[in-house]
């Protein structure tokens, strides 16, 4: 297999990595890059554990290979803010409980990241249609739905 | 190598990004059924990774600029670029207003994130009964562009699907582009969608639904095409047929039904059973046709 160079530009940094042509964008991430928000679950686009931000939409990485995402611009959990300065959106998962195991937690965080930019005002319907690409098995999807309607009041409330 | 390794990464392959048409043609033609051409990838790298299908090449067509175009031509109707994702043809205004039954099947495609990578032209190719967007093409009576080095030749969606993921392209064809010509004057569109949950699912039973005048038997136009009922997807091309005659609606839906039954085989597997898709076979054909034939609101 031939060697190929990318160059990803991750939560705002430059990386150039030498990838092989069956990696994908989710082992670059996880393993190499070592973003440990990025799960991998099923590796077959169903849980939506892996997902990212990938020129600002909302993608699966288990699903792309590392090679075609060269030259775009990944945004994973740890992109969004830290322990010391959380994102509103996380501020809003801490504040409902939308969490609890932790897994699909990342994925869900950057759909509720990537609805306040995008769609700040989506209604609850709105909502569920977009977060239904991803599997939760402990909070019954109710206290995620919570924290992203209290980050968009948050968010209002603001302006 | 361990099971774990085995199942949880992707085989060897080369990756091939061609920037234009000719370049991919020309790698096709020269690799054909060794290469396999990758759009959004999310069918293909599930098969490549369940070892269902083991390409020796990959060929990204994402860098081709040909192929990411999605235009409508007024009188001529829509022509569907092989690199466009569904999130663009969902977002289309156009689409969504003259092509409703095509938009309301794209929308209830797998899941948000998976519609901003996946394909229409890769739906098709992929060649499963469960195709969402197949029926929705079906009742439009779309046409396939297929290209090689060879040439290009157009073939109606009716006669591209050969058997369960098969069809009749050849090794060193692509798919270029999809044609829909514009659908009759004033008429309506609806997919209906059985799944297992309410959330991300392959169809139990899919109907596309398209007619117009419902209430002049000569100028009426009724199509119906199903997923998950046959080893591909299916138009039940009698239907059309049977609502050009004067007779009371109630009873052409009944005529309808029993043409569709007759159409249909549906098998027994992890999301239903056959005598349960037989029911949401008739239940749903006779439920579309009210809803579209305004019998019902």
């Amino acid at each position: 297999m031939k060697k190929i160079s990318i160059t990803l530009t991750v939560n705002g940094q430059k990386k150039t990595v030498e990838v092989t042509p069956n990696e994908r964008l989710i082992d670059v991430l996880r393993y190499r890059l070592d973003l440990r928000s990025v799960k991998a679950g099923c590796l077959k686009g169903e849980c939506g554990s892996c997902l990212v931000l990938m020129n600002g939409k909302p993608v699966k990485s288990c699903l792309i290979l590392a090679a075609e995402a060269d030259g775009s611009e990944i945004t994973t959990v740890e992109g969004l803010g830290s322990l010391n300065k959380p994102a509103l959106i996380q501020k809003a998962f801490i504040e409902a409980f939308g969490y609890q195991c932790g897994f699909c937690t990342s994925g869900f965080i950057l759909l509720g990241h990537w609805i306040l930019e995008n769609m700040p005002d989506a209604s609850e319907e709105e909502i569920k249609e977009i977060l239904n690409g991803i599997l939760c098995r402990c909070t019954g999807y109710k206290q995620i739905i919570e924290a992203i309607k209290l980050a968009q009041k948050w968010k209002r409330e603001r302006k | 190598m361990s099971v774990l390794v085995f199942r949880t990464t992707l085989p060897r392959f080369e990756y091939l990004r061609p920037k234009s048409l000719g370049e991919a043609l020309e790698l096709k033609a020269k690799y054909g059924g060794d290469a396999m051409i990758l759009a959004g990838g999310t069918d293909l790298l599930v098969d490549i990774r369940m070892r269902a299908k083991k390409p020796k090449y990959v060929i990204d067509i994402k860098g081709v600029k040909e192929l990411s175009e999605l235009k409508y031509v007024e009188g001529r109707g829509l022509e569907i670029g092989s690199a466009v994702t569904l999130s663009e043809i969902e977002r289309s205004k156009v689409v969504k207003e003259k092509f409703h039954v095509l938009w309301d099947a794209v929308r209830q495609l797998a899941d948000f994130p998976l519609r901003t990578r996946a394909t229409l032209a890769g739906n098709i190719a992929n060649a499963s009964p469960a195709s969402d967007s197949a029926p929705a093409l079906l009742v439009l009576g779309a046409e396939v562009e297929l290209s090689s080095t060879r040439g290009t030749r157009k073939l109606p969606i009716k006669k591209f699907f050969k058997w369960v993921k098969q069809t009749y392209m050849e090794p060193d064809e692509m798919i270029t582009r999809i044609f829909v010509p514009e659908p009759p004057r004033d008429s309506k569109g609806m997919y209906l969608k059985f799944t297992r949950i309410s959330v991300e699912d392959l169809s139990v039973v899919g109907i596309a639904g398209l007619a117009a005048n419902p209430k002049e038997p000569e100028k009426r136009i009724v199509r119906l095409a199903y997923a998950s009922v046959a080893p591909t997807p299916v138009l039940v091309e009698e239907v059309e047929e049977i609502f050009k005659h004067d007779k009371p609606v109630k009873e052409l839906i009944r005529e309808a039904v029993e043409a569709v039954k007759k159409k249909t085989s549906p098998i027994t597997d992890v999301r239903g059973t056959a005598e349960y898709r037989r029911h949401l076979i008739e239940f749903g054909t006779a439920y579309l046709l009210n809803r579209l034939l305004e019998v019902i609101e």
